[in-house]
């Protein structure tokens, strides 16, 4: 069945804002623009912007702009396709979901049922009875898909309203999130089926959900990296931001590469979505393949491979080497620069391993520590949200709790090994630890079969079996140390929810209701992205979210048998110098007396 | 075509079984009829949770029921069992018969698995607890509960690399043999024992498994062991592994360090430290 939108109207329409003509426009991000080492190497990609061309024309009704080989019109709304690092779908962001509207529901995802779920790349979310269609009374019917590159899509069957439907927003608070929309972009406050709030657009709603979760992601690096807005007069609306202290995140400025002489500028929203306000005219930007050429820059285009299965593979044996030494937070002294030079990389790693706490010599380090031949990153800290690169605020309550914690007991001190921590005992650095790089040991096994990504960390040998597809797991009285991990696939991002934390470890002071989002994304043959999310409302104010990069070392590296526990002599000569402390003291105190 | 590591592994298996012949305690390698579904490259699909049952992980051996701690009562007990060594003898040497004796007696204190160290090959195979067989590309992972052990089987080298250095799970090299998968494991540093009944080897052991589907939810596991500084000749194993078919079936972490410490430090403790 191909979907038709009510009107075949050109995807430009006269709104009812205060600032005139306007449109929306939904920007999709795809897979991934990737610098490659070889100079003077054009290779020109655009089978990805095409494909999702073809995809959204095949399932979602929509047409291809032509002269543009990377949007469609989708009646109310053009979708933009832009080749990017992508860093996971768009749900549990600031916009959570696009929506459709179609004639049949049911005959919809029949449709998609047939197709396969692997053979289009399409994911089907079912509801908790197993069901793809729920019928809302009084609303309409809706379902949840998810395209190829991970952006979740609402359908729904409204005859009122075919073709693109809906934006939905995440919003700490929905009816301010509206109200702001309101004021700055206008649209009229209306109620959709007098059940849910919404601005209505020309025919496209902009609806908000109470995110309950925390706080919604950033969009930017997700799916839905923006939303846009078309306005007459960006001058014009430049000055009414102003009034309405709302700070350009991008000056508004005719792009290089524009297809048109319109200007465009970025906003950042509430909620963290990015929105980019163009004026009317404004026809994309040209593709940056094509950006590539001009500038001379040598830019290819990655496409994960696949497993001989279809799903991406990040199988190999990869290392956290060149990450260690990135510090978590942004140094306060290092405000503006986004990358260290490599002077500055390796000058940070020399500090990092020679001043550890190990004190480890520099002929120890430099004959037996493999990567000292690798070259050090030169990311200037891990924590990529907040944005400053620096942790949340942590609340009151943790304030508290931690001023009133008893000292650590030191490890001269320890009368029993839960004196000395989990990974001085062998037993595990706990679920945000493992994967940390650290001095040694830093590999990182992936093996895939159908379904599962096994993960194996070399230091203290640490296996976890991600499911990447929907399964019960365990019940909430079987804890364990690592939790018990949820993976899909968004896209060719594997995301991976951790679950089932015993809270016996802590990073940072994260407590046992911490929420753990990974995810493992290939941006090229030899990097592995890894993000991890944060969600602690008992200790920080907001989520946060760090990342590095794995590089892949399938020829030299190979993981070696970190047999900890069984080789802790660290563990009997800590306790056993701790005892002989304590009975040189006690003769002491006898020999005062 | 047969590869040299192929034809090599050929030959010794059939120089076992012409022995194992010649010991008059033969065991036909199973070939079963059974036609397995089949993994993306052709080969069986053996991806998944699987679980020995029976008594080999207290002892690989014919055994009747026997005491254990008292204080634990009739829960310390060995349960009697049926065991797995084709033949039931193991050929030790005399030596190490004795010190077989010796593990057997100092049991309760020596045996790595009450110290929570990592199991060894074959003893990871047969613990009570289900493992997971992951059959990637070019690696074949085995992911196991307990103590957090896993296996690498290499798939993808056609001469099988000596081990950089011994341990406790060896090195192994895997390739098929029609529709049973055969892992070549060496390279361990001898530390591991067969069972809770002391049954050991040295670091020389070297350990020839085949793992064959007989159905849709078992197959057979047979292993050769062969270690000349314990043994006089090589000798086998051999018991089905059983798909665990709980829908829910997930290997679960069995960190045990935290349950032996005291065992092995409790010495060390500060007095009254809780």
């Amino acid at each position: 069945m191909k979907l038709r939108p009510t009107s075949p109207q050109t995807h430009w329409k006269t709104g009812v804002a205060v600032f005139g003509i306007f449109s929306v426009f939904v920007l999709l991000t795809l897979p991934r623009l990737v610098l490659a080492a070889t100079p003077h190497h054009i290779h020109i990609a655009l089978s990805h912007a095409s494909e999702a061309v073809k995809w959204y024309e095949q399932y979602m009704g929509c047409e291809a702009i032509e002269g543009r080989g990377n949007a469609v019109d989708c009646g109310t709304a053009e979708i933009d396709f832009v080749l990017g690092t992508v860093q996971g779908g768009s749900a549990g962001s600031g916009v959570d979901h696009i929506g459709f509207s179609v004639v049949d529901l049911e005959a919809k995802m029949n449709e998609f049922e047939k197709v396969g779920v692997r053979g289009s790349g399409i994911r089907l979310q079912r509801f908790d009875d197993g069901s793809l269609v729920r019928d809302i009374p009084g609303l309409f019917k809706i379902a949840f898909i998810f395209d190829p590159w991970g952006t979740r899509i609402e359908l729904v069957q409204d005859a009122e309203t075919l073709g693109f439907h809906h934006i939905h927003l995440n919003s700490v608070d929905p009816a301010a999130t509206l109200q702001w929309y309101q004021e700055v972009f206008g649209g009229t406050p209306a109620s959709l089926k007098g059940m849910l709030d919404g601005l209505l657009f020309d025919n496209i709603w902009l609806l908000a959900s109470a995110y309950t979760d925390g706080r919604p992601g950033m969009t930017q690096g997700r799916t839905i990296d923006h939303i846009g807005f078309e306005v007459a007069d960006l001058d014009q609306l430049a000055a009414r931001m102003t009034q309405l202290q709302v700070e350009f995140q991008q000056q508004p400025v005719v792009p290089e590469n524009a297809r048109s002489s319109a200007k465009r500028a970025f906003i950042l929203g509430p909620d963290g979505v990015r929105i980019a306000i163009v004026e009317t005219g404004w026809a994309g930007i040209a593709e940056q393949v094509i950006v590539a050429a001009e500038s001379d820059l040598d830019l290819e285009l990655y496409v994960p491979p696949k497993t001989p299965w279809g799903e991406p593979d990040l199988q190999g044996i990869w290392t956290g080497d060149a990450a260690h030494g990135i510090p978590l937070q942004r140094p306060r002294d290092i405000a503006e620069t986004e990358t260290l030079t490599a002077d500055e990389a390796a000058a940070r790693r020399e500090r990092g391993t020679l001043n550890s706490i190990w004190g480890y010599e520099r002929e120890w380090r430099d004959t037996t520590l493999g990567y000292v031949k690798s070259a050090p990153s030169t990311q200037v800290a891990m924590v990529i949200d907040p944005p400053d690169g620096r942790l949340p605020e942590t609340t009151a309550d943790f304030k508290r709790l931690v001023a009133a914690a008893p000292p650590r007991v030191p490890p001269d001190r320890a009368a029993r090994p839960e004196d000395l921590g989990t990974s001085v005992r062998c037993i595990t650095r706990g679920p945000v630890g493992l994967m940390m790089p650290s001095i040694y040991n830093n590999g990182l096994q992936i093996v895939q079969s159908p379904g599962y990504v096994a993960m194996q960390k070399e230091m203290i040998h640490e296996t976890r079996v991600i499911s990447t597809e929907p399964r019960v797991g365990l019940g909430k009285n079987i804890p364990q140390w690592l939790g018990d991990s949820h993976g899909h696939w968004e896209g060719d991002t594997l995301v991976v929810e951790v679950r089932n934390l015993n809270g016996r470890t802590s990073y940072l002071g994260s407590s046992a209701d911490m929420k753990l989002t990974q995810r493992f994304t290939r941006t090229g043959p030899n990097t592995l992205e890894y993000q991890f999310t944060i969600d602690d409302p008992a200790v920080w104010t907001e989520p946060w979210t760090g990342m590095f990069t794995f590089v892949r070392d399938d020829s030299q590296y190979e993981l070696v048998e970190y047999a900890c526990h069984e080789g802790n002599y660290g563990m009997t000569n800590s306790l056993s110098g701790a005892r002989a402390i304590d009975r040189r003291e006690a003769e002491a105190a006898e020999n005062n007396q | 075509m047969v590869s040299r590591l192929q034809a090599a592994a050929i030959t010794s298996i059939l120089s076992v079984v012409t022995t194992l012949f010649a010991a008059s305690s033969a065991m036909a390698q199973t070939s079963s009829s059974y036609s397995a579904p089949r993994a993306w490259d052709g080969n069986p699909d053996i991806n998944g949770i699987w679980q020995a049952i029976g008594t080999a992980h207290w002892n690989i051996q014919d055994h009747a029921a026997s005491a254990g701690l008292p204080e634990l009562g009739a829960l310390g007990a060995t349960p009697p069992g049926q065991g797995i060594v084709v033949g039931d003898e193991i050929p030790y040497q005399a030596w190490a018969l004795e010190k077989r004796q010796e593990n057997w007696n100092n049991r309760q204190s020596t045996d790595p698995e009450a110290k929570c160290y990592l199991p060894g090959v074959p003893r990871a195979t047969y613990l009570p607890y289900p493992f997971q067989i992951l059959q990637g590309t070019n690696k074949i992972m085995i992911v196991y509960g307990y103590a957090a052990a896993n296996r690498t089987i290499h798939m993808d080298k056609e001469n099988p690399e000596s081990a950089p250095l011994d341990t406790w799970m060896g090195r192994s090299h895997g390739y098929w043999d029609g529709d049973t998968l055969v892992v070549d494991a060496q390279g361990f540093n001898g530390e591991a024992w067969f069972d809770r009944a002391g049954n050991f080897a040295s670091s020389s052991l070297k350990v020839t498994e085949r793992y064959t589907p007989i159905g849709p939810n078992a197959m057979m596991y047979e292993a050769t062991l062969e270690d000349p500084t314990v043994f006089t000749r090589p000798w086998q194993i051999s018991m089905p592994l059983y798909r665990r078919l709980e829908a829910n079936a997930q290997v679960i972490e069995y960190k045990c360090v935290e349950f032996s410490e005291e065992m092995l430090y409790g010495h060390l403790y500060k007095k009254d430290s809780e």
